[in-house]
């Protein structure tokens, strides 16, 4: 089948959004290759079809037969980034393959959204752990000063403050220590395996 | 998990040893790897999402692709199998037949037992 114009312009189209949605993640040689290779991949199976019943329906089945481009696309993300941050777990390319959802897609938004908090609370506490040593009298739990029990003094708060408030004060010494290095380690472990779980999700939902 | 999800994972999991069967006698394009794939299974549900996979295994340095100009009115890029892509190919086959073998004799023993129970 030798394609008329407009069906040439429709192979372009889906070339373009190809090429557009794997730029978003892919080194541009990586894309260029790719893409020529799907090219190619088009090429041979036009030139392969009758063109039964008209140029355009058999034009459409040999597109929807390789998949929408946004599909195809998000095979490749599945495969490169997502496939490495699961074969690594290291930090980086889980950090990296998060970001790419959470550009390219809602659910990747809020996921990334969660994971990301997660990460802050894990690291927020290590950061508690690490100042208190430091700044023993600006880092603790926080309580109006004369109102120093923990059971009958409520709200109070964990955290850093610079400068000291004139009307509270850190009680609990050097525990704050231990249990701050416990809860960040916690938390950064937990959400490291619940990040971990969401692109194994993600790769699943993404190759079927 | 439904019979649907089941099967997917199934197809998932052979996937990859299905492409390195269909490059083992010889390079093939990836065309001419799908076509392959379609003629003896079912594994292809989307065309568009086995060249992504085929650049993962290149990457993974399991296949060694080159783009061939001038043999068709389309270039065509090949895969052949590495070195370490046919060794892995050896042991993935293994793997397999074991596996497979080990499921038969878990279907044969269950299949014995309600024999006897009737």
């Amino acid at each position: 089948m030798n394609l008329s114009e407009s069906g040439q312009s429709r192979v372009n189209g889906y070339l373009f959004v190809l090429e557009r949605s794997l730029k978003t993640f892919l080194p541009i040689e990586v894309v260029r290759d790719a893409v020529r290779e799907i090219e190619s991949h088009l090429g041979e199976r036009i030139a392969a079809s009758d063109g039964s019943p008209n140029e355009r329906e058999a034009l459409e089945r040999i597109l929807l037969e390789l998949g929408p481009p946004l599909h195809v696309a998000r095979a490749y993300s599945a495969e490169r980034i997502v496939d490495e941050a699961i074969a690594t777990e290291r930090v980086v390319p889980m950090l990296r393959a998060v970001w790419h959802l959470a550009v390219t897609t809602l659910i990747g938004f809020g996921a990334a959204l969660g994971i990301l908090i997660g990460y802050l609370v894990g690291l927020s506490f290590l950061a508690l752990a690490i100042l208190k040593p430091v700044f023993p009298s600006n880092v603790g739990v926080w309580v109006r000063t004369g109102h120093e029990s923990l059971r009958t003094e409520f709200p109070w708060r964990l955290g850093a403050l610079f400068p000291i408030p004139a009307n509270e004060h850190v009680v609990g010494g050097y525990w704050v220590i231990p249990i701050c290095l416990f809860l960040g380690l916690l938390v950064l472990v937990v959400n490291h395996r619940a990040t971990v779980k969401f692109l194994h999700w993600w790769k699943g939902r993404a190759s079927s | 998990m439904s019979r649907d999800t089941w099967i997917e994972q199934l197809r998932r999991g052979g996937l990859d040893l299905a492409i390195l069967l269909a490059v083992a006698n010889g390079p093939r394009y990836g065309l001419a790897i799908i076509q392959h794939l379609e003629a003896f299974t079912d594994l292809v549900v989307g065309e568009g999402t086995i060249y992504p996979i085929l650049g993962r295994l290149t990457k993974e340095g399991l296949l060694d692709a080159n783009w061939v100009e001038d043999e068709a009115p389309h270039p065509r890029k090949y895969y052949r199998l590495t070195k370490t892509g046919r060794a892995r190919l050896r042991e993935m086959k293994a793997d397999w037949r074991a596996f497979a073998e080990k499921i038969d004799r878990l279907i044969a023993a269950s299949t014995d037992a309600e024999g006897e129970r009737r």
